[in-house]
């Protein structure tokens, strides 16, 4: 699903990444961890193909989409945000959206602008608009770090309902060290550009 | 003679009106596209065309107004339209003036937060026309001011105007070039009442366009 060869990224002379090979298969679900710097933000930029990788080979399979850490709120009312990113039918966008409004704690907020929302609605907002879309790979940049402690536990259940749901492949990137409660969770570790630990959780939320 | 407004000072605002807003229109739907294209692409040749509007947008009326009249002459390309000397062609050589600012004040415009914007549309998947759509709705605020400065910039000129329409009186008179003719006859009463007739239209557009500003921002 994802594959990475040779990848480096490089600002001027310093290098921000580099990953001789890394394999991510369908339906894993990774949480990249690092400090500030460490790498995490350009990696899922070259994975969504908003940056290109100085040198090295990227291979992706299926339909992406990516929340950057600035999502921007576009101009309008919080309702017509989500519409704006539903394609089909009039009646199933209007179906799907008040559904996504609900989940999303966003209901009481839906006639108003989305510039004028606080960090943490904002946030809820921009990954509503992602996790609307049925995609098979799923990046997400700190979808939490503006949020309240209840905001987060909020976030992180319904991202884990949407991999559940779809079966989507994950990779999202934290600093908080709180991640949604996944099967087939994978924590990778980043350190100045280069990955210093790739774990397996054999933890089985199922179970 | 403001008050009573005869027929000719009707004509010659009515001609200016309708000329500005044609340019302003036709500039602004060519320029506007272009312009978040020069900030949301990325393509061979992008340095280069930049340098180029922004030449252009520097070329004096009195070279565009030439161009377009070599263009539209008889024996000309295009003369076969037989266009030179109307009200069509002076819009023309308006649009060749206006554009390259409106390309170059929409790109200013959108590359503010462009960046973001671009990844936010780009990660949602967006298609091209998506992303288009969502960089104007979403400085519409900043584009209505482009928009006034081309149509400041239409109603004021008057080198290319009089070059391509010829000051023919009842056709292609226009505000501006009655006021170089009135003045140059020693005629200031009529070029003067011109001169507060094109102040208060361009009081009248900047009120209207703040208004819609206000709005928006609400």
């Amino acid at each position: 699903m994802i594959k990475i060869n040779s990848l480096k990224k490089l600002y001027g002379d310093r290098t921000v990444l580099d990953i001789p090979e890394l394999e991510i298969s369908k339906g894993e679900h990774i949480i990249l961890i690092g400090h500030n710097g460490s790498g995490k933000s350009t990696l899922l930029k070259i994975l969504a193909g908003t940056e290109k990788q100085t040198e090295g080979e990227v291979l992706t399979k299926g339909q992406i989409y990516y929340l950057p850490q600035q999502s921007i709120p576009f101009n309008k009312s919080v309702k017509s945000n989500i519409l704006y990113c539903l394609e089909g039918k009039r009646k199933d966008k209007r179906e799907l959206c008040e559904k996504m409004l609900d989940a999303f704690n966003l209901k009481q907020l839906e006639s108003k602008n989305a510039k004028t929302l606080s960090g943490g609605e904002c946030q809820r907002l921009a990954l509503a608009r992602v996790l609307c879309k049925k995609g098979d790979i799923i990046l997400l940049d700190e979808p939490s770090s503006a949020a309240y402690s209840k905001g987060r536990e909020l976030i992180n259940k319904l991202i884990s309902d949407y991999c559940e749901k779809t079966g989507c492949t994950l990779v999202m990137t934290t600093h908080t060290g709180e991640y949604p409660k996944l099967n087939k969770l994978r924590i990778i570790e980043l350190c100045d550009g280069k990955i210093i630990s790739d774990t397996r959780e054999v933890e089985d939320y199922d179970a | 003679m403001l008050l009573s407004m005869d027929g000719e000072i009707l004509q010659i605002i009515g001609v200016t009106l309708r000329m500005s807003f044609f340019s302003t229109t036709i500039s602004c739907l060519i320029g506007m596209p272009l312009g978040v294209i020069m900030t949301s692409s990325s393509f061979r040749g992008k340095r280069t065309i930049r340098k180029i509007i922004n030449t252009l947008m520097g070329l004096p009326p009195v070279v565009a107004g030439l161009i377009v009249y070599l263009l539209f002459t008889k024996y000309g390309p295009l003369g076969s339209f037989g266009m030179l000397f109307t009200v069509e062609v002076m819009v023309v050589a308006q649009c060749l003036l206006i554009t390259p600012v409106v390309i170059s004040l929409t790109s200013g415009v959108c590359s503010v937060n462009g960046k973001s914007l671009l990844e936010t549309a780009k990660g949602l998947s967006f298609g091209k026309i998506k992303t288009m759509r969502l960089f104007l709705s979403q400085n519409r605020i900043a584009l209505s001011s482009v928009m006034l400065t081309a149509f400041g910039r239409s109603i004021a000129e008057v080198g290319a105007v009089s070059i391509v329409g010829g000051n023919i009186q009842w056709k292609t008179r226009v505000m501006t070039t009655a006021i170089m003719l009135e003045t140059n006859k020693g005629n200031f009463e009529f070029a003067l009442a011109l001169g507060i007739v094109l102040l208060i239209i361009s009081f009248a557009v900047n009120i209207l366009a703040s208004l819609l500003t206000r709005e928006g921002e609400e």
